[in-house]
C-alpha cells in the first residue's frame, strides 16, 4: 500500500474535490482518496497495481491540471489572488467616487454631460475588474457547467449581467448603471476568498513548520563528520548533532545530559533532557552541547513526516456537518438562479423598469458563500488551535464526536503514568552469596533483552555477559551466566513461594530466588487534573490495565478512579463493546500494540507520540506533548467548535432567509446586497477564527507547585 | 467644473500606475512573509547570508 500526493493547482472548492474523488473512485488499486482543497492536494492510498500515470490522466479528464511537484504552486495561487484583490480594490475606490456624484444626481441637478463623463469613467475602471479581477469566478463557473454547478455560476451571472447591462445603458445613454455593485461585489468576494486562504495557510504553516528539516546531516565515519543529504542516510547511521541545530532524523541517543527543545512536536518550549537509549525525533532542537545519535528511521519514515501526512489527511476529510453544508450549497445554486429568474418575471409584469435590478439584487444577496465557507473555516481554525496544544487529529470528525463522549478508558502504563519506571527498592534474598550491586548488574543484563516497559527501570549493565538469552512471553527472561541458569520475571517463573508479591520482579539463579525488585512508574503530573476535568465534562474515566491488580489499586487509589486490572487486548475490546451496547460513546487512550483492538473499537481513540507506528496510524487523536491535559483542550475546543458551527450555519441560513425576500420585493439595491453578502461571509470567518483564541488548559499552579 | 475633463484622465493614469506598481510589488514577493522579516533584526547571521 502506498500513499501518493498529487497537487492540483486549479482545484478551489469542495465541488471540485468531489469531482476528482468521483473520477478516481473506480480505478483499479485505489483504496481511498483524500482531497485537501486547502493544499490543492490529492492524497491517494493505492496498492502496487495502480498505475500512477493513469490516475493523473483521470484527474485531467475530470477537467483539472494535476502536477507532480507539490510545493511551489500554493503560494503562487495566493499571490495571484492578492493581485486581483488589489486591482479590484483600486478600481472600486474610483468607481465609488464617481458613483457618489451619480447618486447625488438624485438630489441635486448634475449636468447631463458630467453624468455621462462619470458613467464612462466608471465603465473604464470596471473593465479591469471584470476582465482581470473577476476572471477566476468565470473560469470556475465555466468548468462547473460541465460537471455540476457551483456557486461561481450565480456570481458570474450577477457580475457579467450587471456589467453588460450598465455598459449598454452607458453607451446608449438609456438609464441606471450598476458599476459600483460590480466592482464592490468582486472586491468583497475576493476579500472573503483571500481571508479564507489566509486561515488555511495558517493551518498549513503550523503543519509545514513541522516538516521543515535541514537538508543535510553530519554522518560520523571513521571519526570524521561528513555532510550527507538526509534522504540518503540509511537506518543505523551514527550522526552528530551540533549545538543549536535541529535533530535531522529520528534516532536514539547514547550519552546522558542531552537537552532538547521539542516544541515543534509538543508546542511546549520547556527543554527535555534525554538519557542514554531515549528516542529523539527529527525536527527537535538541540539546546545543549553537541551529541551523537544513531538513526532509527529514514528521512521519509520519520515521525514528523508521518504526523504531517496524518494531519493533512484529516484536513482533507470532510466531517458530516461539512457534507451537509455542501449538499445545501449544492441545491442552493440552482435555487438561486430559479429565484432570480422568477423575480425578474414577476417584476416584469409589475414594473418592468425594476425587473433587472431586483433580479440582480437577489443574485448578489443570496450568494451562498457564507454557507459554504462556514464549516471548512470553522474546522480549519479548530485544528490550527489544537496544533498549538500539541494535538493532531487524523479524522476531523473527532471534533464533532468529542462533545458526546460518555466514558473514557485510560490505559495505565504510559498513559496515566509517564512510562519511565524507576527501581524503587531491592531486597537481596541470599545476602551471603551475592552483593546488591552484582545482582542489579545481572538483572540489568537480562532485562536488556526484555521488551517489557518495566525493564527500562534497570540501569545500563556493566561488563557482564549473559548467553543463550530467551524471552518467555508473559513470564520473564531466561539466560546463562557463568554456566548457571538465571531468570528474571514473575515470582512463579523464578521459583518464588506461592502467594508472592504480585508487583515484584524476581531474579533467580538455578531456580532459587536471590533478589526481589520493586519497580514503580511515576504518575503523570497532570493525570489527576485531567481525570477531574473529564468528570467535570460528564465523562466517566476508568483505568484499564493489563497489569497486576495490586499495582492498579495503588494508582487508582491515588487518582480516585475506578479500575479493571489484568486485561488482555480481547477483554479490553469486550469492555468497550459492552459500554457501546449500553449506548455509551467511548473514548480510549492507549499507547501499546495490545491496545489496538480497543482503540479501533472506541468511538474516539487517542494515543501519545511515544506509541508505536502501528498504534499511531490507527488512532484518531495524537497527543504530541506528554500531557493528559491536552485531552481537556480537545474537549474544550470540540465544544466551542460545535457552538461556532451552529452559530455559523444558523447565521448564514437565517441571513439568506431574511435577505432574499427583501431583495426580491425590491427593498434593497445591489450594492447594499453586495455589502450584506460579503459581511455575512466575513462574519462567519471571524467567528471561526475565534476558535484560534480558545484559552489553553492550565493545570492549577497551586497543585503543580 | 471643466477642470474635471482634465482631472479625470489624470486620475485614470495615476490609478493605472498604482495598479502596475502594486502588481510589480506582489510579483517581487513584497507581500510574502509579512511577519518574518520583523525578526531579522534579532538575527545576527542573516545579514551575512543575504
Amino acid at each position: 500500500m502506498t500513499l501518493s500526493a498529487i497537487s492540483v493547482a486549479d482545484m478551489h472548492c469542495a465541488r471540485c474535490a468531489s469531482k476528482i474523488e468521483a473520477a478516481l473512485k473506480n480505478e483499479t488499486g485505489v483504496l481511498a482518496t483524500f482531497i485537501n482543497p486547502a493544499r490543492r492536494q490529492v492524497l491517494i492510498e493505492h496498492t502496487e497495481s495502480a498505475d500512477p500515470l493513469r490516475l493523473l490522466e483521470r484527474i485531467e479528464q475530470a477537467g483539472f491540471h494535476p502536477l507532480l511537484s507539490a510545493q511551489s504552486t500554493q503560494s503562487g495561487a495566493q499571490q495571484d489572488l492578492l493581485k486581483r484583490l488589489g486591482v479590484s480594490g483600486l478600481a472600486m475606490m474610483q468607481v465609488m467616487m464617481a458613483s457618489l456624484v451619480l447618486y447625488s444626481g438624485h438630489f441635486i441637478a448634475v449636468e447631463d454631460s458630467y453624468r455621462r463623463l462619470f458613467e464612462i469613467t466608471s465603465l473604464l475602471f470596471c473593465i479591469p475588474v471584470v476582465c482581470y479581477a473577476a476572471m477566476p469566478f468565470f473560469t470556475s463557473a465555466l468548468r462547473s457547467l460541465r460537471t455540476g454547478m457551483n456557486m461561481d455560476i450565480p456570481i458570474s451571472v450577477a457580475i457579467l449581467s450587471a456589467f453588460f447591462f450598465s455598459m449598454y445603458n452607458t453607451l446608449a445613454d438609456a438609464g441606471e448603471v450598476y458599476y459600483e455593485s460590480v466592482s464592490m461585489f468582486t472586491f468583497l468576494l475576493l476579500t472573503a476568498r483571500y481571508v479564507n486562504d489566509r486561515l488555511k495557510t495558517r493551518f498549513e504553516v503550523s503543519n509545514a513548520s513541522l516538516a521543515a528539516l535541514p537538508a543535510f546531516g553530519l554522518v560520523m565515519r571513521d571519526g570524521a563528520r561528513a555532510r550527507t543529504a538526509l534522504e540518503t542516510i540509511p537506518v543505523g547511521s551514527d550522526l552528530w548533532v551540533e549545538e543549536g541545530n535541529q535533530v535531522p532524523l529520528d534516532g536514539i541517543v547514547h550519552a546522558a545530559g542531552i537537552s532538547l527543545d521539542e516544541s515543534v512536536l509538543t508546542g511546549e518550549s520547556a527543554e527535555v533532557s534525554k538519557r542514554p537509549g531515549d528516542p529523539v525525533y527529527a525536527g527537535t532542537m538541540n539546546r545543549g552541547a553537541g551529541f551523537e545519535m544513531r538513526t532509527t528511521a529514514t528521512f521519509d519514515r520519520s515521525r514528523i513526516a508521518g504526523i504531517t501526512e496524518l494531519a493533512d489527511k484529516a484536513q482533507s476529510e470532510k466531517p458530516r456537518t461539512a457534507q451537509i453544508a455542501d449538499r445545501i450549497a449544492h441545491y442552493f445554486v440552482p435555487g438561486v438562479l430559479v429565484l432570480a429568474a422568477l423575480t425578474w418575471l414577476v417584476w416584469h409584469f409589475v414594473d418592468p423598469s425594476q425587473a433587472f435590478v431586483a433580479a440582480l439584487t437577489v443574485l448578489v444577496v443570496s450568494c451562498p458563500c457564507a454557507l459554504s465557507l462556514a464549516t471548512p473555516a470553522t474546522f480549519t481554525a479548530a485544528m490550527t488551535r489544537l496544533r498549538q496544544s500539541g494535538i493532531v487529529l487524523t479524522r476531523s470528525a473527532v471534533l464533532e464526536q468529542i462533545t458526546s463522549i460518555d466514558a473514557a478508558l485510560l490505559d495505565k502504563t504510559g498513559t496515566l503514568t509517564i512510562h519511565a519506571p524507576r527501581l524503587r527498592s531491592i531486597e537481596v534474598l541470599a545476602p551471603e552469596r551475592h552483593t546488591e550491586a552484582e545482582l542489579i548488574d545481572l538483572a540489568a543484563a537480562l532485562q536488556r533483552h526484555a521488551n517489557h516497559p518495566l525493564a527500562r527501570a534497570f540501569p545500563e549493565p556493566r561488563a557482564i555477559r549473559v548467553d543463550n538469552v530467551d524471552v518467555v512471553t508473559g513470564a520473564g527472561v531466561e539466560g546463562r551466566f557463568e554456566g548457571r541458569q538465571v531468570r528474571i520475571g514473575k515470582g512463579a517463573f523464578c521459583g518464588a513461594a506461592a502467594g508472592a508479591d504480585d508487583r515484584a520482579i524476581y531474579l533467580s539463579i538455578d531456580g532459587l530466588p536471590v533478589a526481589r525488585f520493586l519497580v514503580d512508574d511515576p504518575v503523570r503530573p497532570d493525570a489527576q487534573a485531567a481525570i477531574n476535568a473529564l468528570r467535570a465534562a460528564g465523562i466517566t474515566p476508568t483505568m484499564v490495565s493489563g497489569d497486576a491488580p495490586e499495582r492498579c489499586r495503588e494508582l487508582a487509589d491515588v487518582l480516585g478512579i475506578d479500575y479493571v486490572a489484568r486485561q488482555t487486548p480481547e477483554t479490553k475490546l469486550e469492555i468497550i463493546r459492552a459500554l457501546k451496547r449500553q449506548g455509551a460513546r467511548v473514548l480510549a487512550v492507549g499507547d501499546g500494540i495490545n491496545d489496538i483492538p480497543a482503540l479501533a473499537a472506541a468511538d474516539i481513540s487517542v494515543t501519545v507520540l511515544e506509541s508505536s507506528d502501528l498504534v499511531r496510524s490507527k488512532a484518531d487523536v495524537l497527543l504530541l506533548n506528554r500531557r493528559l491535559g491536552a485531552l481537556i483542550d480537545l474537549i474544550q475546543v470540540g465544544k466551542r467548535t460545535r457552538r461556532v458551527l451552529r452559530q455559523n450555519l444558523s447565521w448564514s441560513l437565517g441571513y439568506n432567509l431574511v435577505a432574499v425576500p427583501l431583495a426580491a420585493m425590491g427593498f434593497m439595491v445591489p450594492w447594499v446586497a453586495a455589502v450584506g453578502m460579503a459581511s455575512s461571509s466575513m462574519l462567519v470567518m471571524l467567528n471561526a477564527s475565534r476558535l484560534l483564541r480558545t484559552p489553553a488548559y492550565q493545570p492549577t499552579s497551586a497543585l503543580e507547585g | 467644473m471643466e477642470i474635471l475633463v482634465l482631472l479625470i484622465p489624470v486620475s485614470i493614469v495615476l490609478m493605472a500606475i498604482a495598479g502596475v506598481m502594486f502588481v510589480w510589488a506582489v510579483n517581487n514577493d513584497q507581500f510574502k512573509q509579512l511577519e518574518r522579516h520583523g525578526f531579522d533584526v534579532l538575527d545576527d547571521d542573516s545579514g551575512e547570508k543575504e
